[in-house]
This record gives structure tokens, sequence and C-alpha cells, in this order.
């Protein structure tokens, strides 16, 4: 299906630069665990993870241009920081292993279910890329269960701060599914198979069960998203920003 | 790494068909994350068709000498047969070595 309104072009703009700035973000912060790992294993599976969803982003960024006419990477590293439509969730810097692990846990989880739904686009190349995408998803997936699973049974001490960050990043992580400007126009068309509060739920009933499974304390009552979960950023985001654009930004207009 | 970390040897097969040929080790403390290490070192690139991930505890190892290298001329075992090197150099001399084909060295 080719997307005709200006009201749909609109919004599924919005929709794949949502999620390719998810990804991008979240492969910057993570990429930060490099060299720095607890184990030389895992340095190098959080840092090919992290290269991977960098790889999804600039998929979902090429995918973007291609509607409108921009290049993918004045996209990806040309915009001023308030300019990013991330979740919430990406705003956290990198902080310690168990606040890494349980920001990817609920990124991944939401992740799964939002690229679940959306294989079923009726924009055939998202729907494409999506199907993809959810291939490498799979591993993620695994990868991140495992370790939530594994800092819960690994201790007082890393249980308490898995349980901490869980906590600290539970309202942060609903703006995954924070309403996005003209989804309505997305659900009628069929490029969005569910409305993302439908999502959201999904999600809710993947995660909460999974919790109790492993023995943790429920989280608090979750909040719809606000409507801003995409567009407040904050200075730690800044900062990371100034980072992944610095190269781009020290000679302008150069060819890589 | 942590105490109950074993080492893991990975073999890897390029394309089907091929033979598994031994890819290097990995750390790790069980089955599971053996398995997440060896696609990351050895599968990442999508280089590989296909890992095996072995324990390095459950390998027999055979490095006897007496049963490997006993010290005396076995070469008649091999698919060349005897090793004839210094008899062909012997024949050579005695030829002179002047104008004859040169004579084709069987084994090593």
């Amino acid at each position: 299906m080719t997307v005709q309104d200006a009201a749909s072009q609109t919004a599924l703009a919005e929709l794949l630069l949502a999620m390719a700035d998810d990804e991008f973000v979240l492969g910057f912060w993570d990429s930060e665990w490099t060299g720095i790992a607890p184990i030389l294993e895992e340095d190098v599976a959080m840092s090919s993870v992290s290269q991977d969803e960098i790889g999804h982003a600039k998929a979902l960024y090429e995918l973007l241009a291609s509607l409108s006419g921009e290049a993918a990477d004045e996209i990806a590293f040309g915009r001023a920081p308030g300019a990013y439509r991330h979740a919430a969730l990406m705003n956290h810097p990198r902080t310690d292993w168990a606040f890494s692990i349980a920001r990817r846990y609920l990124y991944e989880t939401a992740d799964a279910v939002r690229l679940e739904s959306l294989a079923g686009s009726s924009h055939e190349p998202l729907a494409n890329l999506v199907r993809k995408m959810r291939r490498e998803e799979t591993y993620h997936l695994l990868h991140f269960d495992l370790w939530l699973r594994r800092l819960t049974e690994g201790g007082p001490e890393s249980r308490d701060r898995l349980i901490g960050a869980l906590r600290d990043l539970w309202t942060d992580a609903q703006a995954v599914f924070a309403p996005l400007d003209g989804e309505e126009a997305l659900v009628a068309g069929g490029i969005m198979p569910d409305r993302l509060e439908t999502l959201r739920r999904r999600w809710l009933d993947r995660v909460v069960p999974r919790f109790a499974e492993l023995g943790l304390p429920p989280m608090p009552a979750a909040p719809a998203p606000a409507p801003d979960g995409r567009r407040s950023h904050g200075p730690d985001f800044e900062w990371l920003h100034g980072e992944f654009t610095m190269v781009a930004a020290s000679e302008a207009g150069a060819s890589w | 790494m942590g105490a109950k970390d074993k080492v893991w040897e990975v073999f890897r097969q390029e394309a089907e068909g091929d033979p598994m040929i031994h890819g290097g080790s990995v750390r790790a403390p069980d089955e599971e994350l053996a398995t997440h290490y060896a696609r990351e070192f050895y599968g990442r690139r999508q280089e590989s068709e296909r890992l095996w991930i072995v324990p390095r505890d459950t390998i027999i190892e055979l490095d006897d000498p007496d049963l490997l290298k006993p010290p005396f001329d076995r070469s008649f075992k091999r698919p060349g047969g005897f090793l004839i090197k210094h008899k062909l150099e012997a024949a050579r001399i005695r030829a002179g070595a002047t104008g004859a084909e040169p004579i084709e060295e069987l084994g090593e």
C-alpha cells in the first residue's frame, strides 16, 4: 500500500523516527560498556548487540529518508537534541550493570511487542523491515531475559540493584508506548495494526507475570505514558548527543 | 572470570557440508551463556553455518609420546610408504647425477 494522504504520511514519519531514535540512542548508551563490561565475553556480546541496534536504526532512518527525501545520515546526526523522539526510557545514562540490564530487558520486551504487531503493517516496506529486525531481536530477548534472571538469582546485592533500577525506570518504560501524533490515521489505514495503548497492555501482560515468576516484587501501578514521553529529554541525553554527533559535526557535509 | 566459569571449545562450520574446524574458546559458567558467547565470538559476522560448543573438560586428550611418536621409523604406515629420501640421495650420488632424469621422491 502506498501512503497517500498527508496525515498518514506525517504520522508514518513520526512512527519511524520514534522507532529509529529508540534503537539509535540505546545503541549508543550501551556501546559505552565496550572495554568495561563485567567479563570479556559479555563485553563483546553487549557491544555486538548495541551495534545491531544502531544497524536497525540505520535501516529505519533509510526508510524514513526514502519517504521524506532527506539523507539518512542527516536525520541521524543532524538534529538538535530536542528533535529526537526516543522514549524517556532512553534518557538515562548507562549507570551500573544492573541498570543497563533492567533498561535493556524493559526495552527489548516492549520492542518485541511493537515489532510483532508491525510485522502485519499494511505498509509493505515497513512490514518487510520489521520481519528482518525480529529475527535478530529474538537473540536480544533471550540474552537480556537470561541476564535479568541471573541478576535476580545472583545474591542480595545484584537483586537489590536490579529491583532498584526496574523501579527507577518503570514509569519511563511506559513511554515506549507514548501516544503518537496522527496515530488514529495510522491505525485506520492498517499501517499500525494496533493502537499503542493496546500494545502497552500486551507488554504489561508479559513482563508483570515474568517478574512474579522470578520472585521480584510487583512494580508500582503502571501510569499511562505521558503525552510528552518522547519529547522531553534532559541533560544526560544532551551529553550523549554531543558525543555521538561529535565526528559528524567536526566537518559538516564531509563524505565519509 | 567468575569462580564457576568453565572453558568451552568452539568448532565452526563455514558452509553446509564443510568440516567442523576449531575456532577457539570462550569462558562461561554454563551451557546457556556459552552458547550466547560462542554465537558472539564465532558467528556474529554471519561467518558460520553451525557451531559445536564443547566443555573443554569433556575432551579426552592424548599426548603420550610413547603412543603417538614411538622412536622407530614407522613411515611405511603412511600412504606414501617408506621414507626413502636418503636412499634416493645415495642412488643419485652413485649414478653421478648427470644427465639422468630426476627421480621422483616418495614420502618425505
